[in-house]
């Protein structure tokens, strides 16, 4: 239990420190990681859900054209 | 006929003679003008065709289709049981069942497929031809779980006798692959990969050899792989391939010999292990568009036994 709450103690102080250093509370590296991250995120959900409807549109778009109810009928 | 040097010819007509019989003869090969090698990662496709057949287990039906002649939309309905990872000695299968709804697009310079299914897993390939000798491929497989989605990225450049490809993965996976046709049935290949989530590197080195009738490969990788495989068209309905794969850091090793049948109305292939595996793969055209498929795996040494049907319509 001590050990515990010796390392938290510990962890506190080594952030305040990092922070200290910075300038600010996140350094320049972790922003940009963070931004990173989270652009790839986005970028796969769009990506999950958007590229089955876009080769639907590039599809639809392409020639001969097809008719809309020929994406629903089985014929 | 055309050989054979006109009587009373002079010393240049006799050497041009001479050498026009030298072609007749034997083709003098100009190693200037090698054709262009099979991609790397397509070496062994000759015997992985033959070989290795999508065997299935339970009923799948297929129907495509097409809305156009670059469009598509395919429906895939697939019931059975599906095989579990099990760290025993027995395998573990649940039953399942799953719809797969999928759209095509297929031009000269530009394919997308992709491929979803009932529980949000999409399956997406992209290839693009940026210019003549440049194509960019790109496959993905994303799912709604955290953490089970991946992506790979490849940029592939062909020369006058060589390619060259680029791989980038997800989880910092980079791959280079390099292949040079050196005669014109000899072409010899290596690729590197670096794998920084896993800290696995790896050298492999390839060749293959090829004339009308057989075609013989062999890999070898620093990951402990050795791969060989011979191919050998017997007729032209009927070829025999055999595959040979060690490793020799785990020591395991696995051999085996199949046949395809490419008749007219069906495709037949079949296969046996060195694991007591026997397989077979029936693809019967019933009718214009219309397609039977059976599906056959025996494994003695695991007691498993695995038979599938199906239908693909269009």
């Amino acid at each position: 239990m001590a050990s515990r709450v010796a390392l938290k103690v510990g962890g506190k102080g080594k952030n305040s420190g990092k922070g200290g250093r910075g300038g600010e509370g996140k350094s320049r590296t972790e922003c940009l990681k963070e931004w990173t991250d989270w652009s790839l995120h986005k970028a796969k959900v769009i990506a999950h859900y958007g590229f089955i409807p876009l080769i639907i549109v590039i599809g639809m778009n392409s020639d001969p054209k097809p008719q809309l109810y020929q994406l629903l009928s089985p014929v | 006929m055309a050989g054979f040097p006109p009587p009373g010819a002079t010393i240049l007509g006799d050497a041009a003679a001479g050498k026009k019989i030298d072609e007749v003869g034997k083709k003098k090969v100009d190693y200037f003008n090698l054709p262009c090698p099979i991609p790397f990662e397509e070496l062994q496709r000759e015997a992985i065709m033959s070989l290795k057949p999508e065997l299935f287990e339970g009923m799948r039906f297929d129907f495509t289709k097409g809305l156009n002649p670059k469009f598509s939309l395919s429906h895939s309905v697939f019931m059975g049981p599906m095989e579990l990872p099990s760290q025993g000695a027995e395998t573990l299968k649940i039953p399942t069942a799953h719809y797969e709804f999928g759209a095509n697009f297929i031009d000269p310079k530009l394919m997308l497929i992709g491929r979803v299914l009932t529980d949000g897993r999409l399956t997406a390939r992209v290839k693009c031809d940026l210019t003549d000798d440049l194509s960019l491929k790109a496959n993905a497989q994303l799912s709604n779980e955290p953490n089970m989605s991946h992506g790979m990225v490849n940029f592939d450049y062909k020369g006058k006798d060589y390619r060259t490809q680029l791989q980038l993965g997800d989880g910092s996976l980079f791959g280079a692959s390099y292949i040079q046709s050196i005669t014109p049935h000899l072409s010899m290949g290596g690729e590197v990969f670096w794998a920084g989530q896993h800290l696995k590197s790896g050298v492999g080195y390839a060749a293959r050899y090829e004339n009308d009738k057989m075609v013989a490969t062999g890999q070898v990788a620093s990951t402990g792989m050795v791969a060989m495989s011979y191919v050998q068209k017997v007729s032209e309905k009927v070829s025999l391939a055999t595959d040979f794969m060690y490793n020799y850091l785990s020591r395991d090793v696995t051999a085996s010999v199949g046949y395809d049948y490419i008749l007219r109305q069906a495709r037949l292939r079949g296969k046996l292990d060195s694991n007591g595996c026997a397989s077979a793969f029936l693809e019967e055209r019933l009718n214009m568009g219309l397609n039977f498929v059976l599906s056959a795996e025996i494994d003695h040494k695991k007691s498993d036994y695995k038979f599938g049907f199906g239908l693909t319509v269009g």
